[in-house]
């Protein structure tokens, strides 16, 4: 599975496209939601939305850096399925009331800081950080989190969207493996000497000081909504399994920090790792609101709950 | 066989151009199979030409078959075809036709109406030099302009009369017991000429995307090359797909009339600014009462275009001065940051056509304009949606979406000695000898033909040499009265293995999707050179590389 042919699946991609327009936002059961659900889906949602966004963004980066025309065009379709996402989630919030009149729910904090590394420094990430980064954080929080969503929301409505998004989600991990494995072809030495240059770069240690504290951040979100935190840590174990299948796979040096970091959020015992990070999900709550970026990235603001323009 | 011919005849829709072939093939000698194979991979580039052509053949044939004659059949009254007629008459030549199949002349010029159109090679070298306008208006003339002064041509030349409307050429084949080409039109017409001249314009079949739901639109839809005067835009919802040199033309003016613009890019293309102004009146007497200083004009210009060979054509320390100029261009002209990410290319400059614009950045920020680059998944009855999930609707889709280029195959089937089909020699990529001349094909001669672009300079600089190549030729033929003029097999072939090592090394080879390449990414467009070398190479035609026939003499 994970060697996949790009043309054809370049070729599955656009013809497994799908809009808004395709799903009836205003059919009955909204009121399945449950009065007692209602704030905490409304939080979870919101970031759900925004996840997906910085998702499309890591795309975006992806498409520049790729090494061939085909795998470009893969990823210029898949920042706007991610686009998509956010989009459909949108028309969700909108569907159950969540929104403020018209307006983009508020990012997180963490998210935010996400967002401003994104903007400032993806593009200049290689294609090894980006194709490592992604997958797991699409398994995680994206794959699943949305498989969790079902298990407690019964909005047939929602149920008719996720099974949408899940089927593209599908074709990221595809892709998302079969990079990680062509990359684990290159030369060892040269890889592991990029990856340390990369890890010393201070603008991926910004990264990173972002986006571990939004895993223990969704990781609260998702016990406030009551769902069980081992189905989180099972889907990163699955990273971990379906990555590390073969040599290939297991030899590209951002998989194993990757899925090592992985196995430190999973394991809750691990107080050296999640003492310092709650540590920080905890402090960036704190951040006075004039410190965090100030100016939003335009492509912040493309994200629209109506199927029509 | 002659059953399934005569289905195919019978049909109204269009037949796919595979299956027609084998109607079309069935007078010659039985084919090995690999060939009808080969034929199988014709590009769409001839669809139109031979779909067309299965439903008129039959009349075509059940007419009376009058068959007019000519020294040299000219196909197609463009600059192309009206600059060789000029260029005959100038030579002593005087019997020849031209077939349009049109109702006006002026090709590219005639079609391309749309709000803003106009060349982007100054006007006094996108014209012939020797027919001189020092009237020019502006340094880049609007397309009305530079059609009157094709109609000018054919007034002060008196060509008129040699131009035959509503001649649709479907077919062309060499008879050569008789070294005639017969050259058949959709009206049903043959003509006959000892020297055909392909002039039918590389940019003449408008192209529309291989969208799907391309027919579901409900709405008005539009091609930047079939403009249509009377819809009027002002607060329409219009869309415009495709952001080539067509789009940056018209964008600017109809974000000036349109409600709302929403504009579809999948590429984005290197755009430099465009030195436009009006001559003033005292310029345009001086160049009309001393000829000698439009001339010096004229070169000065070539010069510095000649110049921009070595920033377009190679990578060469040029090439990232012109990209750094063009960033400079982006960055002073659009604010926004993602915006400017959007409008960067990313590929060498001058592997895609260069742009010329200083107005199409602005236009793209008004407020009443959006930029969309989202993969575009489908058409559908109100509008575009795109893959982000959204549809956008419109009252009016214009495409600006370019043309049928015939990089492989030809506009319509030709056929040469022992009934070669010149579409399957080329379904790998055209290939002639010096762009005019091909093997096999004797007594006819190409305008624009195979590695004839020009990447940086004027087309019609390059035209000029293909004109006069191609009377050299003529002119053997007529005054030899030879029966065949065929350029040699080996002669061909080393020409183009020279011309493909150094367009390897250009930047057109660099990597880019372009219309400049076939699928496969074979450079069948452009000259690898300037345009001096071109004409250099086009000033001599040597005896030796061509086999003459004389009409006496046995083949
Ligand atoms: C919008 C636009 C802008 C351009 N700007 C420039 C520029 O600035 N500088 C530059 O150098 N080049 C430019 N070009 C390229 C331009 O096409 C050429 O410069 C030139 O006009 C081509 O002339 P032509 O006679 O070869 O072809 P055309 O002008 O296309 O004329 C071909 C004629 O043949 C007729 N014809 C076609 N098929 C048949 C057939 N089967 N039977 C009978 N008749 C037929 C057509 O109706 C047409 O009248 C531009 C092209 C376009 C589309
Ligand atoms: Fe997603
Ligand atoms: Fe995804």
């Amino acid at each position: 599975m994970a060697n996949i042919d790009l043309d054809k699946m370049l070729a599955k991609v656009k013809s497994s496209q799908w809009a808004l327009a395709d799903i009836d936002w205003d059919a009955p059961g909204a009121d399945l939601i449950t009065a007692e659900q209602w704030p905490k889906l409304k939080a979870f949602m919101a970031d759900l939305m925004w996840i997906e966004h910085v998702g499309a963004r890591g795309f975006a980066a992806m498409a520049k850096k790729a090494p061939d025309d085909t795998l470009k065009q893969i990823y210029t379709y898949f920042h706007a399925e991610e686009q998509r996402h956010a989009n459909a989630e949108m028309a969700l919030m909108k569907r159950w009331g969540m929104l403020d009149g018209d307006e983009l729910p508020e990012p997180n904090k963490n998210l935010k800081l996400v967002i401003q590394w994104l903007d400032k420094y993806s593009d200049d990430m290689p294609l090894e950080v980006l194709g490592s980064v992604i997958p797991m954080l699409e398994i995680a929080l994206d794959g699943a989190l949305c498989t969790f969503l079902l298990d407690t929301v019964d909005d047939p409505v929602c149920h008719q969207a996720f099974a949408r998004i899940n089927d593209d989600e599908s074709r990221h991990l595809g892709v998302g493996f079969h990079v990680l494995e062509m990359q684990g072809r290159g030369d060892l030495y040269i890889k592991a000497l990029k990856t340390v240059a990369t890890v010393l770069d201070p603008r991926l240690i910004l990264g990173i000081a972002s986006y571990v504290p939004l895993l223990n951040r969704m990781r609260d979100n998702v016990v406030a909504m009551g769902l069980s935190e081992e189905k989180l840590y099972a889907c990163m174990k699955k990273f971990e399994r379906i990555g590390g299948r073969t040599a290939q796979g297991r030899r590209n040096p951002w998989y194993q920090i990757i899925s090592r970091h992985g196995r430190m959020v999973v394991n809750r015992d691990n107080r050296t790792y999640h003492a310092p990070v709650d540590l920080m999900v905890r402090l960036t709550d704190y951040i006075p609101e004039r410190l965090m970026p100030s100016r939003v990235p335009t492509w912040v603001k493309g994200i629209s709950y109506r199927p029509t323009a | 066989m002659s059953n399934e011919n005569q289905q195919n005849q019978d049909t109204t829709a269009p037949a796919p151009a595979a299956k027609k072939k084998k109607v079309a093939t069935r007078k010659t000698a039985a084919r090995p199979a690999a060939k009808k194979a080969a034929v199988k991979r014709k590009t769409t580039a001839r669809k139109k030409a031979t779909a067309a052509k299965s439903s008129r053949r039959s009349t075509a044939q059940s007419k009376r078959n009058v068959v007019k004659e000519a020294s040299v059949v000219i196909v197609g009254a463009g600059f192309a075809g009206l600059g060789m007629a000029i260029r005959l008459r100038q030579a002593g030549v005087d019997d020849f036709v031209l077939l349009e199949r049109a109702e006006k002349v002026g090709g590219t010029w005639r079609d391309n109406t749309y709000p803003g159109a106009a060349c982007d090679i100054p006007s006094h070298l996108y014209s012939y030099s020797f027919a001189p306008n020092p009237h020019w208006s502006r340094h880049f003339s609007g397309s009305d302009e530079i059609l009157g002064y094709i109609e000018h041509l054919v007034k002060q030349y008196g060509l008129r009369d040699k131009i035959h409307f509503q001649q649709d050429v479907t077919d062309a084949r060499f008879d050569e017991t008789k070294g005639q080409w017969r050259v058949d039109t959709r009206q049903g017409d043959v003509w006959q000429g000892r020297a055909v001249v392909m002039a039918q314009g590389p940019l003449s079949n408008a192209s529309f995307p291989d969208i799907e739901g391309l027919s579901d639109f409900k709405g008005k839809r539009l091609h930047s090359a079939r403009w249509d005067h009377d819809y009027d835009f002002s607060g329409k919802r219009v869309a415009v797909i495709g952001t080539g040199a067509s789009a940056v033309q018209i964008v600017p003016e109809l974000a000036k009339t349109a409600g709302i613009l929403k504009v579809f890019q999948r590429t984005p293309a290197w755009v430099i600014p465009r030195p436009d102004y009006a001559t003033p009146d005292w310029n345009k007497a001086l160049f009309e009462k001393l000829p000698l200083t439009r001339k010096a004009m004229r070169q000065a210009l070539y010069w510095t275009h000649e110049t921009m060979a070595l920033a377009v054509i190679w990578n060469s320390p040029l090439t990232r001065l012109a990209e750094r100029l063009s960033l400079i261009h982006l960055r002073s002209q659009v604010k926004d940051d993602w915006m400017r990410r959007q409008l960067t290319p990313d590929f060498r400059i001058g592997c895609k056509r260069v742009l010329l614009s200083n107005d199409y950045y602005p236009a793209l920020q008004r407020d009443n304009v959006d930029l969309i680059t989202w993969p575009i998944a489908r058409i559908a009855e109100n509008g575009v949606r795109t893959c982000d999930g959204i549809e956008h609707q419109f009252d009016c889709i214009v495409f600006a979406t370019g043309f049928d280029v015939p990089k492989s195959g030809t506009p319509f089937p030709i056929r040469g000695l022992n009934g070669r089909e010149l579409g399957e020699e080329w379904s790998g990529g055209a290939r002639a000898y010096k762009s005019v001349s091909v093997a096999g094909y004797p007594n006819l001669f190409f305008t624009f033909g195979p590695n004839s672009g020009p990447g940086h300079n004027s087309a019609l600089v390059y035209m000029e040499a293909q004109l006069d190549y191609a009377v050299a030729g003529i002119r053997r033929i007529l005054d030899h009265d030879l029966k065949i003029l065929d350029v040699r097999e080996s002669v061909q072939q080393r020409h183009n293995r020279h011309l493909q090592k150094r367009l390897a090394r250009t930047n057109w080879n660099s990597g880019c999707k372009s219309w400049y390449l076939t699928e496969d990414g074979y450079n069948a467009t452009m000259y690898p050179g300037f345009a001096s070398q071109y004409r250099r190479q086009m000033a001599r035609f040597v005896d030796q590389h061509y086999r003459r026939v004389p009409q006496t003499g046995n083949a």
